[in-house]
């Protein structure tokens, strides 16, 4: 079963997929959207870090250890960011982090990953403004976003029908280039949240 | 080299630096930080690994060759001994002056008053 679903707080995210759990559906991988496998339902410790590896002895380094003490690796990989764990039987304690600073940590990572995604499509935004693909003119004289020859003298269903037929193109050529923008922004809003998070989580007293 | 600025040691890193007198990786550090602390610290796998990030950029310990290919094994520097020494230093005189000012007597009376 798939499923798509987006969390910024990671321990919202953790109580969503032991419920899933519970219910019988059991995260296999979370490359497209989360997966899932029906079986049986258990009650499951399910936790998340995010970290990102240069190399993949470094990833598997890392996993080897979290096995070593009783978590077993469900998803995430080397440069997915967020790394999925359950806890199996041999182990004693119920986190994968024993003090509130590196619990926090995790958001910063994330705020941090975020903030940078945001600034890497600055100098794309630079590039479409400077070769005139982003063009305020257009919101001024839309009109000009339509090639279409003797357009604005057809009348009757002849217009509308041409109208109608190049409008999506017009947008398509006139304000494309708005996901930009709009991807930096919602990269921004990411970073704030979950900032925001790595500033509570960490004055949290235990 | 200013080594000042890591002092006082937490009792989490005072007790990892620890762990790593003789080469040893993740796992291992985690059971004997436990051990040495007679269970009182219990470092899990998460922050141990953060642990380990920050000490290895702080040069406080070094990753050393290791046979097992999906484990990587670190050993403590001679910053990182230097750093274990002045802190104890520092325990050592906090526990002195404690016993000089804070008679026994007191502490055994307190605890039987509580009781």
């Amino acid at each position: 079963m798939h499923k798509f679903k987006f969390f910024i707080d990671f321990e919202k995210e953790e109580k969503w997929l032991e419920q899933m759990a519970n219910n019988g559906y059991h995260l296999q991988n979370t490359s497209l959207g989360y997966q899932f496998k029906r079986e049986r339902s258990e009650t499951a410790t399910i936790k998340i870090d995010f970290r990102k590896f240069r190399r993949k002895e470094d990833f598997i380094d890392y996993c080897t250890m979290f096995e070593d003490s009783g978590w077993k690796h469900l998803a995430g990989s080397k440069s997915s960011g967020m790394q999925y764990f359950k806890k199996t039987g041999d182990t004693d304690g119920d986190d994968i982090f024993s003090d509130n600073n590196s619990k926090a940590a995790r958001y910063k990572r994330y705020a941090n990953m975020s903030f940078e995604l945001a600034m890497s499509f600055l100098p794309l935004l630079v590039v479409f403004y400077l070769t005139d693909i982003i063009d305020f003119k257009a919101f001024i004289n839309p009109k000009e976003l339509y090639f279409t020859p003797g357009l604005w003298d057809k009348t009757g269903t002849s217009f509308w029908f041409s109208f109608l037929f190049e409008t999506p193109l017009a947008l398509m050529r006139g304000f494309a280039w708005s996901f930009i923008p709009l991807t930096i922004i919602l990269y921004l809003l990411f970073g704030y949240k979950s900032n925001k998070l790595y500033l509570q989580n960490k004055s949290d007293k235990k | 080299m200013d080594l000042n600025k890591h002092l006082p040691l937490t009792e989490t890193t005072y007790y990892t630096l620890l762990s790593l007198l003789e080469p040893a990786h993740g796992y291992i550090m985690m059971q004997k930080v436990e051990q040495l602390s007679n269970q009182t610290v219990k470092i899990a796998a998460g922050t141990m690994y953060g642990a380990i990030e920050n000490l290895l950029k702080q040069q406080l310990i070094k990753a050393v060759k290791s046979t097992d290919k999906r484990r990587k094994t670190y050993v403590i520097t001679e910053k990182g001994i230097e750093m274990l020494r002045l802190d104890c230093e520092r325990m050592k005189h906090i526990t002195y002056i404690t016993d000089k000012l804070l008679p026994p007597t007191a502490l055994g009376n307190g605890g039987v008053e509580d009781a």
